[in-house]
């Protein structure tokens, strides 16, 4: 689906992208994680075509970047930017969702059903003015304009900063749901948490080549590869590393929750055997 | 030509000179390109903004510069071609379109002066910081700071609504808006909704800056509140007197 092949990149100040290999699956959900200037938005610029690679390919669904527009992987590709205001441009809530199916699709019936469910799925009043919203309904409105296309591969910049938790769940909950339904959603995110909550693999970026690439928990236990890359695990991963034996595989809450219970019942069976030990003796 | 009035650091004689030196000299250019209707002047006037970008060790930019007017040019050459009329027919072409003798020199010289004036000034921003800009209008030529910093702020903000107008090109592109067709007049249309985006980004960056300028005291500043100094050099002075000189040669070419 997405293959990118010994690919180099440069904005004429140096090399970007450095002998960039790998190869994205259909219905992958995929994070990309690294200090600022890593690299990670020109990797995904590449993806949708707005760069070129200066060497090496970059193949999407058989489309090579170098010979196929912008506007025609778009069919394909959903981009969400960083800034949704470069992205609004229509005057109410409707006709920007509008906007997006109109290009995509002819059918009236097909965009009237995607713009009636959007609109529902989000929560958005379709006559409101999208300049009248606050920075995270925009950025809302901007990706909910991409779902309604319901593209094959869905490319995130950073889509819950500025969010709080609960929009930040109630979004990436969307984003599942139509990972779910088989799209490839590729990600960059420097909020950890959201990371291990929804990727199902992550490629940790450094001065601009690949250090790591795996399962997103394997990735958490990388410490090297981590530090290289300015990142850090979340908190509870932090701490199940620091506490080492018996927590190797701790990810969540409830995962810790049941580590402490089951080293709390063995340290309470070992002090019983040994207190058992010194009244027999 | 991203980016093309962004300051270029350097340590050049040019840069060196005083910020107002500098504008006379670009200021001067242009006079003499538009007292002047002689082509070989005009040239010259080019291959001095040239060597200017050279000395200055920009160069690229000037070049980058010259094929952007250049490609404007054409289209403004063309038009003249056909609209200004005098002295023999050269060519008559259908809906009663004439190319004469006239008309061929004066698109000329409006080209050639275009590429002329519009080079000097887009050289020296590049080689000033609009602080030093800012600064010398306020102490020199005694210019209020407030209109000193609005004429600097309007300058400093055409390469961030080019930035932010490429920004909105590639999101719209994204969303599979054809921004890459060759197509000119389906180009036009889809570049068109664009302004709404661009308009609203203008007015909140606006907004904020007056925001940040109001918290930091701006209403504060006065003439005095610049501790730099921004002596007139004999360097200044020699380039002043070749800025005149410039001027006279074209007066003198012309015979105005």
């Amino acid at each position: 689906m997405v293959n990118l092949q010994n690919v180099f990149f440069d904005y004429g100040e140096g090399e970007t992208l450095k002998n960039i290999s790998c190869r994205i699956d259909k219905g992958e959900f995929v994070a990309i994680v690294g200090a600022n200037g890593a690299g990670k938005t020109t990797l995904c610029k590449l993806l949708n075509g707005l760069l070129k690679p200066s060497s090496g390919s970059v193949v999407i669904n058989s489309m090579d970047t170098r010979t196929t527009k912008t506007s025609a992987l778009a069919k394909s590709i959903g981009f969400l930017f960083q800034n949704p205001d470069r992205q609004i441009c229509k005057n109410t809530v409707r006709e920007e969702i509008l906007f997006g199916l109109e290009l995509a699709f002819k059918d009236k019936g097909l965009i009237e059903e995607r713009l009636k469910n959007t609109l529902s799925t989000f929560g958005f009043q379709g006559d409101s003015n999208p300049f009248n919203l606050s920075r995270g309904e925009r950025q809302r409105l901007a990706l909910a304009s991409l779902i309604a296309v319901e593209p094959e591969i869905l490319i995130l910049d950073e889509p819950t900063t500025g969010f709080d938790y609960m929009e930040a769940m109630k979004t990436m909950g969307t984003i599942k749901e139509l990972n779910d339904k088989g799209a490839t959603v590729i990600m960059i995110c420097h909020d950890m948490e959201v990371v291990l909550d929804f990727a199902e693999r992550v490629l940790v970026l450094a001065e601009g080549t690949i250090i790591a690439d795996g399962q997103t928990r394997e990735i958490f236990r990388k410490e090297e590869a981590l530090e290289q890359a300015s990142v850090l695990p979340p908190q509870l991963v932090q701490l199940a590393l620091r506490l080492g034996e018996g927590f190797e595989d701790v990810f969540s809450v409830d995962e810790m929750a049941s580590a402490i219970i089951n080293r709390m019942n063995k340290e309470r069976t070992f002090e019983h055997e040994r207190f058992s030990g010194l009244c027999t003796g | 030509m991203k980016g093309f009035l962004d300051y270029v650091p350097g340590n050049s004689f040019l840069h060196k000179l005083n910020p107002l030196t500098k504008l006379v000299l670009a200021l001067m250019i242009c006079v003499a390109c538009f007292i002047s209707e002689n082509h070989i002047l005009l040239v010259a006037i080019i291959l001095l903004n040239l060597a200017i970008a050279k000395a200055a060790g920009i160069l690229s930019r000037g070049l980058m510069l010259l094929k952007g007017l250049t490609k404007i040019s054409l289209v403004i050459f063309l038009l003249q071609l056909l609209f200004i009329r005098g002295g023999d027919v050269l060519i008559t072409l259908p809906l009663n379109l004439l190319i004469t003798e006239r008309g061929v020199a004066m698109a000329f010289v409006i080209v050639l002066r275009l590429i002329g004036a519009t080079m000097p000034l887009a050289l020296m921003l590049s080689i000033t910081q609009m602080n030093d800009l800012s600064n010398v209008l306020v102490t020199k030529l005694k210019i209020p700071y407030k209109y000193a910093f609005t004429l600097t702020t309007a300058m400093r903000f055409i390469p961030i609504f080019a930035n932010e107008m490429s920004g909105i090109i590639e999101a719209q592109a994204s969303r599979g808006v054809e921004l890459d067709t060759r197509n000119i007049f389906k180009k036009i249309k889809f570049v068109l909704p664009l302004c709404v985006p661009l308009l609203i980004t203008s007015v909140k960056k606006i907004e904020g800056s007056a925001i940040s300028a109001e918290i930091r005291g701006f209403h504060l500043r006065t003439r005095e509140s610049c501790y730099k100094g921004y002596p007139i050099r004999k360097s200044d002075v020699g380039v002043m007197f070749f800025s005149a000189f410039l001027v006279f040669s074209a007066i003198i070419i012309s015979g105005v």
